[in-house]
Formats: structure tokens, sequence, C-alpha cells
């Protein structure tokens, strides 16, 4: 019987590292939060739409935004949401783990959709059209990640 | 008036999640040998190439100039693409361009993936502004879990309705000597007792992840009848990009965000005169990363009304003898080397066309198809595939 064939794998473990430039429009989003515990999102000067992330034209409209800015609200609805129950790889943390906070898309009071976790991590406790507040971190020297110096949203009775 | 291009030769490799026995660039030549052998073309023959990749799937940058041997494109134009899940299709579109403006007669689109060599949710994570992603860690799958989601609230689709789309390309890839997942399925409670993934999605709600290779040979009128007796006229592509979706990527809960798939084919329909899809078109190989996303596809290219692709599915419209085959081939869901997806989509359109697709030949006679793609923050390409023209 002919011999199993030997089949070589190399691993290549090279971290690869990056500097990444925020520059001028979302790094004015990184110094509201840090210093003002704000989320602020620029606005198009014809559809009057909230850019959030901010951008520096409208992809709808094909017009500059400019540097007008609005404050997101602090409140909205879960409009859909998920979790992960297998453990995924994460190249931010370099390990594979399952991040308990469900991932959600949530509808704030101005109509701006803000993409972030959800506190709550028991999944019998979710549900669409849950409200939810942002939570901040209070300790100043702990901000500065934009929009991570939220970390999640936590469900309000109202 | 663009020149005809036709479709002269399909290759493509095996499927599976891991391939130690080759590297990347001899990956691709077997499916390069493959699409020679089907046009009985020698590579000299072939005048340029233009090839899809998403590079860091595999951790490797420029994986192009390793490849440049085993492609046949040493000392001839090229480029490559990397727009993405679409990536394949913008590959098709860039030789359909070619051959279409009369630059070139024969040019072969080459697409794969291995991803047996790095971690392609990781990749995709990192595509996003680093401080936005940072924690998501979901990849594409997230997303399409929360499509799922917003699917099953708006249009009344259960879990069963997916797990029939599971067995529908389950069917298909069983009967496909290319795809990777064969599962031999027999009822929906097997694909309903597999975990779940990310909430809702299930293991046999999404795709797997795949190495392989698709290549396609694209020539000019006058040379397609000198290679082949049965070209598949490529009559039209579409190519349609999109801004980072606020509401949801995949699934809108709000009607409020453009699909690029709506765009595209309402371009694409409109060009070719197609007024009555499931009636002007035969069968349909789409882009479907999960059993959700199909059904959810469905409506987007008109194929059935808002809400209803979970019908169509029931009906068993879009199975292989159905009325409207979708995916005989066993679709993404069964097999997805990610650069090579869209070029197997066309690939597979192209041989239903043929007559040549065997054992997964669709019961009705197919003159006509539809191949799409999708990616990034929900990209799309389309081709349009003819018999005569």
């Amino acid at each position: 019987m002919a011999k199993e064939p030997e089949y070589i794998i190399v691993n290549i473990d090279t971290p690869r590292k990056y500097n990444w430039s925020t520059g001028k429009y979302l790094g004015h989003v990184y110094a509201e939060a840090k210093e003002n515990k704000k989320l602020v999102g620029n606005k198009c000067p014809k559809c009057k739409a909230i850019m959030w992330g901010p951008t520096i034209v409208c992809p709808k409209c094909k017009v500059e935004t400019g540097w007008e800015w609005e404050e997101l609200p602090e409140t909205g609805t879960v409009t859909q949401y998920t979790y992960l129950v297998f453990p995924l790889w994460d190249p931010h943390y370099g390990e594979r783990w399952a991040n308990p906070h469900p991932s959600g898309t949530i509808l704030l009071e101005n109509g701006v959709y803000q993409r972030h976790f959800l506190e709550e991590t028991d999944p019998e406790k979710l549900k669409v059209g849950m409200r939810v507040q942002a939570v901040w971190k209070e300790d100043y020297d702990e901000r500065g990640l934009g929009m991570q110096d939220v970390p999640y949203y936590r469900t309000i009775e109202e | 008036m663009a020149n005809k291009v036709a479709i002269v030769g399909i290759g493509q490799t095996y499927h599976k999640s891991n391939r130690p026995d080759v590297n990347m660039p001899e990956m691709v030549g077997e499916a390069v040998r493959a699409a020679l052998e089907d046009a009985d073309m020698n590579i000299k023959d072939i005048e340029a190439t233009f090839h899809a990749n998403m590079e860091t799937f595999e951790g490797i940058y420029m994986p192009d100039h390793i490849m440049a041997a085993e492609m046949g494109g040493f000392g001839k134009p090229g480029l490559k693409v990397a727009t993405g899940g679409t990536s394949g299709g913008s590959a098709v579109c860039e030789g359909f361009y070619m051959v279409a403006s009369g630059l070139q007669d024969v040019v072969m689109v080459v697409g794969y993936e291995k991803q047996d060599c790095g971690d392609t949710t990781a990749a995709i994570t990192a595509a996003l502004v680093p401080s936005w992603s940072k924690g998501a860690a979901t990849g594409a799958i997230g997303e399409f879990a929360k499509q799922a989601l917003s699917y099953m609230e708006t249009s009344g689709a259960k879990e069963e309705h997916a797990a029939m789309v599971r067995l529908k390309a389950d069917k298909g890839a069983c009967r496909n000597p290319y795809a990777h997942l064969k599962l031999g399925l027999t009822s929906i409670d097997q694909v309903l007792e597999s975990g779940y993934l990310v909430w809702p999605l299930r293991f046999l709600d999404f795709c797997p992840q795949s190495c392989g290779a698709c290549v396609l040979i694209l020539a000019s009128e006058e040379k397609a009848k000198k290679i082949t007796k049965k070209p598949v006229w490529l009559a039209d592509v579409e190519v349609v990009h999109q801004e980072p979706f606020r509401a949801g990527t995949f699934g809108d809960p709000t009607g409020t965000e453009t699909y690029t798939q709506h765009v595209a084919c309402e371009n694409i329909y409109k060009r070719n005169g197609i007024t009555n899809v499931r009636r002007d078109i035969d069968l349909a190989e789409i882009y479907e990363p999960s059993n959700w996303e199909e059904m959810n596809l469905y409506e987007h290219f008109h194929f059935c009304e808002k809400g209803e692709g979970w019908k169509l599915i029931e009906k068993g419209v879009t199975e292989m003898d159905g009325e409207f085959p979708v995916n005989p081939s066993g679709g993404v869901i069964a097999t997805n080397p990610i650069g090579a997806t869209p070029i197997i989509r066309v690939a597979e359109a192209a041989l239903q066309i043929r007559g040549d697709a065997g054992e997964h030949q669709a019961t009705r006679d197919v003159k006509t198809a539809l191949a799409s793609a999708l990616g990034g923050p929900n990209w799309t390409t389309l081709a349009l595939l003819k018999r005569e023209m």
C-alpha cells in the first residue's frame, strides 16, 4: 500500500500592528466623547440627515456635509439584535471568545441608527422594540475610544 | 453598442475546508487547467487574466504575484479585484468589459479562496473602522443573524422555511461533484436540530468556509465560434455599490434603506426587456450566504412579491425540478470559496444553459439565467446569461 503523503504546514504567527488616523470628522467624535460624554454626528445641508458615523460627503445627496454637528439622543428602540453562541475569532483581542453582550441595531429618537451592544445578556429578556439608554464610562481617563466610550446600551422601563 | 461576449471555457476545483495538499497557486492551477481543457485551448491563447481574491482572508498580500505562472499571466495584461464577496462578480465584469469593448478577444477570469490559510471572520471584522468594530467580532455572520430576525418578524417566515432552503441546497450539493457540504439530509428536523451559531442562525443555516477556485474563459463572437459549438452568451452585467448601511446591513426592518439588489436588477431587467422575471428568466444562481438570505433575495430580485420569499420555497417553485430553479448546484450555503463563489454562480448558470450540469441539471430547459453576487456592506453584481442572442 502506498504511504500516505505528508503535508507540511508552516505556522506564521507574526502580529500585524497598525496605527489608524481618525481624520478630522471622526476625530471630532472622539474628542466630544472624551471631553463632554457626547456622541455627535454631522448634518447633510441638503437632506438634513445626521451622518453617523460622520462623513465628509452625504452618500445619497453627494454634497459636502460641512461642520454642523448634532448630539445623538441617549435613548432609542432596539430594531434588531443577535448574540454569539459559538465563539468566533476576534483580531482585536487575539483570541477566540464570545462577547456576552448582544449586538443590536438601535433606532435613536432622531431617526439615527446606532449599531452597538446591549447590556442585557439574558436571551429571554431580549426583544425587538425594547427601550434602551447609553451607558457612559464615567472615568475621564478611561474614555478616548470614541463610540467605545459607551460600552453598551442599558434596558430602561418607561 | 458592446460586442457580444461568450463563455467558452468553465473549470473549477472540488471544494473542501482544508487543502493541505496544495498551496494557493497550485489550487488555482487545477481550475485553470480544467477550464482550458473544457475549451480545448492552450494557455498561450489567453490574452489577459482577471483575478478575484480577498487577500486578507488568507493573510497573504498581493497573492497575484505568486499566481502569475499558474494563471499563465506572465507578460500579459491583467488586474486583481478585491471587493469582498462580490470580488468574483467584479472580475467577471472586468472580463466582460474587455471583450465587449473589443480591446481583447480571449480573456480568463480567475477566482479563488484558500480559507485554511487564514481567518476570514477576523479579516471581515478588521475591514471596519477599528474603533467601531472592537469587540464585535461577528464578521458577516452577525449581520445575517440580524437579517434572519428581521425577516422572521416582517414576513411571517418560520425556522422551518429556512430549513427547507437547506434541504433544497443539500439535495443539489449531493448531486454536484464539486460541492463542499454534502450532508445527505432527509428532513427539516435534522436542520432544526443543529445548534445555534449566532442566534437565530443555526450551524446549518450558514455557509461553510471553503477552499477552492473557479475559472471562466470569455471570448468575442468570432473567436467563440471557432472555440466551441456551445457558447453561452454573457448578455449583460451590472455592479452596484453601497455606503455602509445605517439601519441593518442585510435586513432593514424600517424599509428606509436603498438595496443594491433593487437598483442592480431593475437596471439589468430594464436594459434587457425583462418585465416578468419568472417568465423571462428560466433559472437563477444567487449568492446566498444563509438560508434566510436566500428567501430575502427572492424578494429583492423580484422573483416574487415582498414578504413572499418563503412561500416560493414552501411551494417548491425553486427546486431543481421546479418552475423556477434557484441554485441547483447547492449554492453558497453548500460551498463558499469566497473569491471564487460569484464565478461559480456564473459557471453553474452557464452549465445549466449548455445542458452540462449532469446530475444536478434542472428539469426544465434553461435558455436564460441570472447569476448574482453579494458582498461588502451589501454590494451587488449581476450577470445575465443566454443560450441564443
